[in-house]
């Protein structure tokens, strides 16, 4: 507030008096406004200062009746003019080309060096007084100012100056002092508001960087498309870096060379010329930083000799580069190269980036490179994996050949074919038979371990009696055991279905198994052979009371050629049969597992997924058939069983198969089929046998029943309750037109697609 | 009818000659091939009732055979039966594919195989 003078109570004014009165009052008042305006200013301008000091250097002019005032800043020990009302344009450029320093010579030094506002009432009569230049042109007498305080630091001056020799008084004074201050502040908030700017360019920019070097970064973990991430590389370092084009080289060790790897806003034309030269490590700037170990910058190629990388780049019109090595633990990696078509130095900024960025490429690189030799390796390792098998193949075929004819003429002698033969004969001629199948077993063993490791080994999946085909491997050793005085004996519980496995695999397995407790039990032991039925597997058991294994080897008897401390060396065997039993049983989807005591015995096990009437399809055929019909299979030959079972599985029948009569008798009572195909030569009961049994059955009675046989009995079949009658070999057509005469529900399309089966 | 005719085709002398072997001692007549060439040409020269074919064979293999055997016009319905590898699924799925009648599995059992060739050979009676 702006006090306004009491007029004096006793007495009247005089008419001068009155005038000066209202001088005061008006001068007053406008001071008022001027601060007021000044005020609102920088009220209105809080965001913007200029304009605050603008009203700042207007108002002190006008409010102190001076010609001219001007607003100047102290930087770096000298004034320097921000603002001015009613200064000369030569005025302007004399106080910019010879800013004042704060001395004695000048007002504003003076205010600078007191720190405290004041005048000078006629500068040509001051002798101390120093820019005569200054006054020539500006044509001033009386100058007065005030020194701009921020924190007790002079920050700058406000000046006001008359053109006549009219000191300033009192009242003005405080004026400017109160101006300077207002303006002080206001300076202030420009340098905040310069700085926040700068350093929310700076912050624009580290994002910026931060920003790409992330996305490298990124890049480079995890994409192994190479060229996808130097690419990603080059152009965030060409646009970081300001510069217009740039290349991405890979060094190699062996050639001491670089190679142009990936370029950005580069002409395919000088891309393909790079590559036809040679970026020698000894003779190129590119090397030359690389050995460095930091970039070089190039601010004018038409200034330096040029090597043979520079030339291609100068001809084509570039003008400045720098060239940043690409280290990775001081190994060099490679070079990047960003260039310009114009000349002119880099900054230290820029170098920093690029380097930051070298280092994200040669990390890149490196992943690049390893990729591409774990790519060739696999690659080697796939061929060597093929020639492998090629190699087990047909050695498998060349040492199965001689072998043949060993086995062979060892068993034509043996049968006395030419003769006959003494028994030390006989003897020795057993014992070449006997070598020759082991090695044959050895062999055989190898070349399915070998496939199982290369992942080849096929299987052929198919529903079957589990039962068959433990009895089946039994009575294989049956001889064997009772020449050791053995007891072997096979039980399987009544809920063990069929089962959906390889068959000839299990059969593998488990005779590996019983061959195995056969061997390690001595006299009057016994082998039993366990099926149960598990909650979601079949569980196959061989217990021995044999000599047991030790804790110690129970886990190294699964490994190859290894056959744990329990048999004597008498026992011969391949030393594969566990491993392989293992992988094949892992391989069916089972696991296989040993319990034992040493001196009581020893149970080896094996597992397999039970599954319910499956379709006997084939293994590699991927897509469902559904199942219209059910079939029992009751044949022995092996071919003549995986024939049929083609055929039927192929016209979507589920198929259930039977080696021997008994099991055939028992599959037809389980399944209830809707239709039976039988042989009639088959091991133990014989096929008329089953035929009779199955037609004076009343529950199996109304089953029909086709006999498929190499017999042509056809009168007897028909006679005895047969369906139908089929000698082999039965072509798919006749098949399933017999069943379908038989009321089997055979679907009549065309579901078949395999290669036509020839009959004859 | 009198002696059958079988024409065995294999490459490998020895085997070959234990083929011939038992087959001769179980009063077969024997026609011998080193190839598939030669196999195919015999199958229509000498008209056998029967063939023993090894699939793997120099120059045209067993299942190539076979294709030209079942193309010639004399004797095109001859029973074929392969000769192949115990453990070899693939050669065996492979066989029952090519058209062949049926397979012997090596290495070939001196005392079952006479017996498989008679059951062999009926087939052909009834085809």
């Amino acid at each position: 507030m702006v006090e306004v003078p009491h007029p004096r109570r006793q007495g009247a004014f005089s008419e001068a008096e009155h005038e000066k009165l209202q001088r005061d009052f008006d001068a007053l008042s406008d001071q008022f406004d001027a601060a007021d305006e000044v005020l609102s200013a920088m009220g209105r301008s809080a965001g913007d200062p200029e304009t605050v000091l603008a009203t700042i250097v207007e108002s002190a002019c006008r409010l102190c009746r001076s010609q001219a005032a001007q607003l100047y800043v102290l930087e770096d020990g000298v004034y320097k003019l921000i603002k001015a009302v009613g200064l000369s344009k030569e005025a302007i450029r004399l106080l910019a080309e010879q800013p004042m320093p704060i001395d004695r010579g000048t007002l504003a030094g003076r205010v600078g060096l007191d720190r405290s506002p004041q005048q000078i009432a006629d500068v040509l009569a001051d002798p101390d007084y120093g820019r005569h230049d200054l006054q020539r042109v500006g044509g001033f007498r009386t100058t007065m100012g005030a020194p701009m305080l921020l924190d007790d630091q002079v920050v700058g001056a406000l000046v006001v100056w008359r053109n006549e020799v009219n000191p300033f008084d009192e009242r003005e004074m405080t004026i400017v002092a109160a101006f300077a201050v207002q303006a002080a502040m206001a300076v202030n908030g420009v340098k905040l508001v310069q700085q926040l700017e700068t350093r929310g360019v700076e912050l624009a920019k580290k994002v910026e960087e931060l920003e790409a070097l992330r996305e490298v970064g990124e890049a480079v973990g995890s994409s192994l498309d190479v060229d996808n991430v130097l690419a990603t590389v080059a152009m965030h370092a060409v646009e970081l870096s300001g510069t217009d084009g740039g290349s991405i080289m890979e060094y190699s060790e062996r050639d001491r060379c670089f190679m142009v790897r990936n370029v950005y806003r580069t002409d395919q034309a000088v891309v393909d010329r790079l590559r036809t030269i040679r970026i020698d490590l000894d003779e190129t700037l590119v090397g030359r930083a690389a050995k460095l170990r930091r970039p070089i910058a190039v601010p004018d190629l038409g200034a330096v000799d040029l090597d043979a990388h520079l030339q291609i780049l100068h001809d084509d019109g570039w003008r400045s580069l720098v060239a940043v090595p690409m280290l990775r633990e001081d190994q060099i990696v490679g070079s990047l190269v960003v260039r310009r078509k114009r000349t002119g130095d880099f900054t230290e900024e820029a170098l920093d980036l690029l380097e930051t960025f070298a280092s994200q490429s040669a990390l890149a690189l490196l992943n690049a490179r390893l990729y591409r030799e774990l790519k060739e390796q696999s690659l080697e390792l796939e061929l060597a994996s093929r020639h492998k098998s090629e190699f087990l193949a047909s050695m498998s075929h060349e040492l199965r050949t001689p072998l043949n004819a060993v086995l062979g003429f060892s068993e034509v002698l043996l049968e006395r074919m030419f003769g006959d033969i003494n028994e030390r004969q006989e003897e020795y001629l057993r014992d070449i038979h006997g070598s020759g199948k082991h090695l044959l077993e050895l062999l055989n063993e190898i070349l399915d371990l070998s496939k199982v490791e290369a992942g080849r080994m096929e299987l052929d999946y198919s529903a079957f009696e589990l039962r068959s085909v433990l009895e089946d491997a039994a009575s294989m050793l049956r001889e064997r055991a009772a020449g050791n005085g053995l007891e072997l004996r096979v039980d399987v519980a009544e809920d063990v279905g069929p089962v959906y496995s390889d068959e000839l695999r299990v059969k593998q397995v488990a005779l590996n198994l019983m061959t195995n407790a056969v061997k390690f039990t001595g006299e009057g032991g016994s082998v039993l052979v366990r099926a149960v039925r598990g909650l979601s597997e079949i569980e196959i058991t061989v217990a021995d009371t044999g000599i047991g294994v030790p804790e110690q080897d129970r886990e190294r008897i699964f490994e190859s050629f290894q056959q744990g401390g329990r048999g004597s060396s008498r026992e011969e065997g391949t030393g594969l049969g566990l491993t392989l039993s293992r992988r094949i049983v892992e391989l069916l989807g089972g696991r296989m597992w040993l319990e034992s005591e040493v001196g009581v015995g020893s149970t080896f096990g094996f597992s397999l997924p039970a599954r319910d009437r499956q379709v006997a399809g084939r293994s590699h055929d991927d897509q469902v058939t559904p199942v219209v019909g059910a079939v029992v299979v009751i044949e022995d030959d092996r071919p003549s069983l995986d024939l049929l079972t083609a055929y039927l599985s192929g016209a979507a029948l589920e198929v259930t198969t039977a080696r021997d009569g008994q099991s055939g008798l028992e599959a037809v009572r389980r399944v209830r089929p809707d239709a039976v195909l039988l042989d009639i030569r088959l091991p133990g009961i014989d096929g008329w046998s089953v035929l009779q049994a199955l037609k004076t059955d009343p529950e199996t009675r109304d089953i029909p029943v086709i006999i498929v046989s190499i017999v042509d009995e056809r009168a007897r079949g028909v006679a005895l309750g047969a369906a139908g009658y089929l000698v082999k070999p039965v072509s798919r057509d006749d098949l399933l037109a017999a069943l379908r005469g038989a009321g089997a529900p055979v679907p009549t399309g065309d579901t078949w697609e395999e290669t036509e089966v020839r009959t004859t | 009818m009198s002696q059958s005719r079988i024409l065995v085709v294999e490459d490998n002398p020895k085997n070959l000659k234990l083929v011939r072997d038992v087959l001769t001692y179980s009063g077969y007549e024997v026609i011998e091939a080193t190839c598939g060439e030669d196999g195919v040409r015999l199958a229509a020269e000498e008209s056998p009732d029967l063939i023993l074919m090894d699939l793997q064979l120099p120059g045209i293999d067993g299942a190539e055979a076979l294709r030209q055997i079942r193309l010639n016009g004399t004797n095109a319905d001859v029973t074929v039966v392969a000769v192949t590898a115990f453990a070899m699924n693939d050669d065996r799925q492979r066989a029952f594919q090519s058209g062949f009648n049926g397979y012997v599995e090596k290495p070939i059992s001196v005392r079952g195989l006479p017996q498989q060739i008679r059951d062999f050979l009926s087939l052909g009676g009834t085809a």
